[in-house]
């Protein structure tokens, strides 16, 4: 077991440090200087040159690559230049590790932009996951209950139709309708618990969190309802039902159970994605989360930023990966052999 | 699952189809499939307005001809009044055979030409993505699959990487500097944003399929008759392509119908996040420019997502029923 | 595909609409025979004597945050670099205080110029050439330490830089002595200055602190000019004379991410491009300032919104969004719905610009051909297209000067056109008459704008009409501003435009119609007009007396169209912006076309 995790972290760790490498290349050998890119519209060569040379940018790729993966282990100094450091010890920027790059456009490094934007991200995500799991597994087990009649052909229409709409336009239409026109919901507008206590908190995210959830419910109604009306065939639940237990038992204690280990996978890898950042809802809501940090970056082409944040949610969802395929390992041995 | 995530991950391997093949002699699987999806009302429905779409996808020049409608055409002096709205059409002023659907305000264009030709568009930047990650998720799949050792652990790696990486976040941030290659030269904007658009939604596509291949190839190499044909000295080209595909129609059959409305909703995604095709109608383009309208003047926005929203609900549902035409233990 | 959406100008139109008030990085002021004397008239009222503090309203209820929402990110909010109509109006409304500013009258609807930081409107010596400013005892930096005049000389001095601190304001360099070769405190060695583009070394080039132009005597701040500056009281509204603390300045580049405040509000956060917010500067005193007040608790700034939303959140009028308020012009229908349900949170204005379709003089060289264009233009068609509202947020017109311009005349050229009419029977009348028909005009377009693309369609179908060749040449967001000032581009007729940099006709035609500068590289004259008796004409209104000469600019603007066909009038800029009901005090500043933070207030 042990040896399993372990092999399972390697080959995580190994990914990362591949992605980490494929993204830098992709981002900073692109046809497009990336100094330019930092340093904006009508910047004088000169000064271009000092931001090549802080963001050490005039290194070979990969000797930047090491610094950057050195930042991520130990920290790191910006400028990245060591003449420039010295020349200017105030403005040096300290980095601590697992430092993941310093943006020149916004002044503070990606770790300082990323602890910003994080607890938005988390909230919504929260309320999102909250929503669709509940409702998802709930409306699941309705159809599969009811499998063939109105309930389950509508259950299952109407989270396929929700699915097919863009995200966007369901963002839209409840920030228009349910939030403006009726008043039903405050503007939106992120308040921490802080400034607002939990109600506010909560308030401010049930438009957004919903927003997310929707496109996210049609897979957990699905997968609940198959895995469901798939065990209830099973041998052991006509046992079951045949010993007499009653129907309500035999669902949650047997069906239900059968079509955990799926649903906790799935949800799993969701919610590492989730947390990454929910690029539409957030730019729709205009929450200043992750997804929104990465939209607002790329138009003000904010490299290091975007590197930044591809490497941590790729980490996420590798890191659920592991996460997933070790408890798989617990739940069903045979999983470590193959 | 948002629409990217099934693009990334392809169909759910937990709901992937097993397609048990022989299972009932005399008659192939594929037959089988097709007597089941052909006595399948709710599939037939569907595949009829897929297949609707497709007509108008194909035939829009000719259809904006049979309505009397002109793509961008529009006369701003004459077709809009003080504020820039349409003088005809709907929703303004009720309906008239001359614009359907209502004009465009500002400009006066037409939207349902516009319709017509963004139709053309979602379809064929989906049509092509989707045909492209299927054949790239195919040809890895069977050499991951067939070959042991190192080829089968260097594109299971790929796989997996590319499942790790953000779709959108990537997409967003790759699609300037693709369109970038293109800048001194503009006038090849429009077919440069139309390849970036293409190239972005294959390369984060072919991942599930690939997976799902490979599986199926492991198990079958070691059937009789690939060992037949493997004793019988064929190369393996051959191998690959004469005798292992055959028998994996179905998972690709299968993972194209659902590809295929999740690339479609990813462009009109991309759309929205300002990646997406210039200089020719799309419908992903009609709804960047109709959102500020939308309170005002909601037919500009609402005629473009029910055309999204439609083809992407019955494109589902045929894909499920194809699915479940193929496995005989899903449920329905 | 479009690079991005949102941040830095999505099209032509807003482009310029950012760099309203300025005259623009490439001529303005750069021009030595630019010699500015005009003043006074329309617009450019004054007052000397004005004190603080400033009444604040009596329906003002203290404290609270107002939130502004915005399309567009300013360029850059350092000081110095402060050329753009926003930047402009956030720094000197709200942040830093110059030796001047504007303040609103209500009585006339106009902005007149009031002293800040001097005591008056300065001290101009016999000759015209040296300038004084007092400074007002007890001015205070955010930190607690007193403002010196020292301060407000290394800020001028830091405006000389103009290769590392670009796109700032460039008169000083015309105006102030050495004012070619100083080149600012930071290049001070000659490698340094050596680094510097266009280095000649016979030009006597010279930088660090020394630099006796400016000087500081005691709480004074003294001015030398090469010549006479007489509108000198007028720039020195621009926050390139706020003041500096070098101390504060070791990183010149990195100042902007917070410059010193000396004004109502402070930096709490600055995100380039995305936000800023300003807090309540506590050193601020009330009765030092007679065009400020510090009446809510802060300022949220967001820059790049999308505008769909902006519009729809301010328009609801629910929640925070009672306290919001929009700088950019609204879009048709939230214009149509706000008319309806809240004209009061609707506030139209004008702002000093023109936009001009520019033919080139040494292309199309036919009168007859240019007046042809004016006739072929597709005026209604093309700003429709664009999503203009004419009359709201676009004005036709056929004066160069805009309105409110001192001296301004009003005519009509070609005879019957009044800035909005197309008729392409008399566009080919006069194409046959020149023997010129099926005329080529070729212009850029953005081909990644798809409000640009719509204008072009109007455009080729305008001019086909008319009888000419149209050949739109395609071009890109990014690089459009780039590629219509390259001297050597493939078209032959450029779109753009002039702000005034103070309400005065003397910051148009010396800056953009002067022969001297046609042909050059950068197009400082977009139009390549070069013509002999101009030139003369123009000389001769620099030497009259200041009283004559706003009439005389205006009677030159007529001259130059009828003589000419320079340029084909594309309308005026105009401004329509919205806000939530409890914002107060909410009025466009017609100097600069923004709303005038200054004495913005919740109810």
């Amino acid at each position: 077991m042990v040896a399993y995790i372990i092999r399972r972290v390697i080959v995580g760790l190994l990914m990362l440090v591949a992605m980490s490498f494929i993204v830098f290349a992709l981002f900073m050998k692109n046809p497009v200087d990336p100094a330019q890119f930092s340093c904006g519209k009508n910047c004088p060569p000169e000064r271009i040159e000092e931001t090549r040379q802080a963001l050490g940018y005039d290194q070979p790729l990969l000797v930047q690559w090491g610094a950057f993966a050195k930042g991520v282990v130990v920290g790191r100094e910006y400028p990245a230049d060591e003449a420039m450091r010295e020349a200017n010890p105030e403005l040096v920027t300290e980095c601590a590790a697992p430092c993941l790059g310093y943006s020149q456009q916004l002044q503070m490094t990606v770790n300082d932009e990323i602890a910003e934007a994080a607890p938005v991200s988390i909230s919504i995500a929260l309320v999102a996951v909250t929503i669709w799991v509940v409702f998802g597994v709930l409306f699941g087990v309705l159809a599969a209950v009811f499998k063939g009649t109105l309930v389950d052909r509508g259950v299952v229409g109407a989270t396929l139709s929700l699915y097919a709409f863009p995200t966007f336009f369901v963002g839209a239409l409840l920030i228009n309708f349910v939030a403006i026109k009726w008043g039903i919901f405050p503007a939106p507008g992120y308040v921490t618990i802080a400034e607002g206590g939990v109600g506010e908190w909560l308030l401010q995210l049930m438009l957004p969190g919903f927003t997310l959830a929707a496109v996210y419910m049609a897979g957990y109604v699905r997968m609940t309802r198959a895995f469901v009306l798939e065990s209830m065939s099973e041998d052991y639940i006509r046992t079951a039902k045949s010993k007499g237990l009653k129907g309500g038992k035999v669902l949650f204690k047997h069906a239900l159970r059968a079509a955990l280990t799926p649903l906790v996978t799935m949800f799993g890898l969701d919610v590492a994605a989730v947390l990454g950042g929910a690029i539409i809802t957030e730019d729709v809501f205009n929450y200043y989360g992750l997804g929104k940090l990465a939209v607002t970056a790329n138009e003000t082409y904010d490299l290091p930023t975007i590197v930044g944040l591809v490497l941590l949610l790729g980490a996420l969802v590798i890191i659920a990966n592991i996460v997933v395929d070790v408890l798989y390992a617990f739940i069903d041995p045979r999983v470590r052999v193959a | 699952m948002t629409v990217s995530e099934v693009l990334i991950q392809g169909p759910d391997p937990e709901i992937d189809p097993e397609p048990r093949t022989g299972e009932v002699a005399g008659r192939s699987p594929m037959r089988i499939a097709m007597d089941r999806l052909l006595s399948d009302k709710v599939a037939m429905i569907c595949a009829g307005i897929v297949l609707l779409f497709v007509l108008i996808a194909i035939f829009a020049p000719l259809l904006c001809k049979l309505f009397g409608v002109e793509l961008r055409a529009g006369d701003p002096v004459t077709d809009t009044d003080s504020f820039n709205y349409p003088v005809i059409g709907p929703p303004n002023y009720g309906f008239t055979w001359e614009a359907p659907l209502g004009l465009e305000p500002n400009s006066g264009n037409d939207l349902l030409a516009e319709w017509f030709y963004g139709a053309r568009t979602s379809l064929l930047v989906a049509t092509i993505a989707t045909v492209v990650s299927t054949v790239v998720g195919v040809v890895l799949g069977l050499i991951a699959g067939y070959s042991r050792g190192w080829g089968d652990r260097v594109i299971t790696f790929m796989i997996d990487l590319f499942l790790t990486l953000p779709f959108l976040l990537v997409a967003i941030a790759i699609s300037p500097m693709l369109v970038e290659r293109w800048r001194e030269n503009p006038t090849m904007l429009d077919n440069a944003s139309l390849i970036a658009l293409i190239v972005i939604l294959s390369i984060f596509g072919w991942m599930g399929l690939a997976r799902l291949i490979r599986g199926e190839v492991i198990s079958l190499r070691e059937r009789e008759f690939i060992e037949a044909a493997h004793v019988l000295g064929m190369p393996t080209h051959r191998i690959l392509f004469k005798e292992l595909l055959p028998n994996l129609v179905a998972p690709i059959v299968v993972s194209f119908s659902l590809s295929l409305p999740a690339t479609i909703a990813a462009e009109a995604t991309l759309a929205y996040l300002g990646v997406g095709v210039t200089g020719r109608p799309s419908w992903g383009q009609t709804i960047l420019r109709a959102q500020s309208w939308f309170d005002e003047y909601p037919l500009y926005l609402y005629a473009p997502i029910v055309g999204i929203v439609v083809l992407v609900f019955a494109l589902n549902l045929l894909g499920d029923a194809i699915r479940d035409a193929f496995d005989p233990k899903s449920f329905r | 595909m479009r690079l991005k959406r949102t941040v830095i100008a999505a099209s032509a139109i807003a482009a310029l609409t950012l760099t309203a008030a300025c005259g623009g990085g490439d001529g303005g002021g750069e021009d030595p025979a630019g010699e500015f004397k005009a003043g006074g008239g329309a617009g450019a009222g004054k007052d000397a004597t004005a004190e603080g503090p400033l009444e604040i309203p009596s329906d003002a209820k203290m404290g609270g945050t107002i939130s502004v929402v915005t399309n567009n990110a300013p360029a850059t909010l350092d000081p110095t670099r402060t050329y753009y109509t926003d930047s402009g109006a956030i720094m000197s409304g709200l942040v830093t205080r110059s030796l001047t500013q504007y303040v609103y009258d209500e009585k006339s609807g106009d902005s007149i110029l009031v002293p800040d930081l001097a005591t008056d409107l300065g001290q101009v010596s016999e000759d015209g050439l040296t300038w004084t400013f007092t400074l007002k005892d007890g001015i205070k930096y955010e930190d607690g330490t007193d403002v010196t005049a020292e301060d407000v000389v290394y800020g001028i001095k830091r405006s000389f830089a103009t290769d590392t601190l670009t796109d700032g304001p460039t008169y000083q360099t015309t105006f102030f002595k050495d004012g070619q070769k100083y080149k600012g405190p930071f290049a001070d060695t000659d490698a340094e200055l050596q680094k510097l583009p266009d280095y000649d070394a016979s030009a006597g080039w010279y930088g660090g602190e020394d630099y006796d132009g400016v000087e500081a005597d005691g709480n004074k701040v003294i001015i030398h000019l090469a010549q006479a500056f007489p509108e000198l009281d007028y720039y020195a509204s621009f926050p390139v004379f706020s003041p500096i603390p070098k101390a504060k300045d070791k990183d010149p580049l990195a100042y902007e991410s917070h410059p010193m405040a000396t004004g109502p509000y402070k930096f709490e956060s600055y995100k380039p491009g995305t936000s800023l917010k300003l807090v309540k500067n506590d050193q601020w005193a009330a009765d030092t300032d007679p065009g400020r007040f510090q009446a809510v608790d802060a300022f949220d700034f967001k820059f790049a919104q999308d505008t769909a939303k902006i519009e729809n959140q301010i328009l609801g009028d629910k929640g925070a969004a009672q306290s919001m308020i929009g700088y950019d012009d609204v879009t048709p229908p939230t214009y149509k719905s706000i008319k309806e349900k809240a004209p009061e949170n609707l506030i139209e204005g004008t702002s000093p610009c023109t936009y001009m379709y520019r033919p080139d003089q040494t292309k199309i060289t036919d009168k007859k051909v240019r007046e042809a264009i004016s006739w072929a233009y597709p005026y209604q068609a093309a700003w429709k297209a664009s999503g203009e509202i004419v009359g709201v947020t676009i004005q036709p017109g056929t004066s160069l000067l805009p309105p409110g311009t001192a001296g301004r005349v009003e005519y009509q050229y070609p005879k019957g056109q009044d800035g909005q009419t197309t008729d392409p029977e008399k566009a080919k009348a006069l194409l046959k008459e020149a023997g010129a028909e099926g005329f080529e005009i070729k212009w850029y377009y953005e081909r990644d704008d798809e409000q640009s693309v719509a204008k072009k369609d109007q455009m080729v179908k305008g001019f086909e009409a008319a009888g000419f060749k149209a050949t739109p040449v395609a071009s890109t967001d990014e690089t459009y501003r780039d590629d219509q000032s390259n001297l050597d581009a493939p078209i032959n007729l450029r779109y753009g435009g002039w702000c005034s940099d103070w309400p005065s006709g003397g910051s148009w035609f010396p800056a953009q119609w002067i022969g001297s500068n046609a042909n050059k590289p950068g197009m400082p004259n977009p139009t390549n007009f070069k013509e002999a008796d101009a030139d003369a004409k123009q000389a001769e209104i620099l030497k009259m007396d200041a009283d004559k000469v706003p009439a005389a600019w205006g009677e030159f603007d007529k001259w130059m169209q009828e003589t000419y066909m320079v340029e084909i009038n594309a309308g005026y800029d105009a401004n329509a912006f919205i806000k939530g009901s409890l914002v107060g005090g909410v009025v466009n500043d017609p100097v600069k076309g923004m709303p005038s933070f200054s004495i913005m207030y919740l109810k």
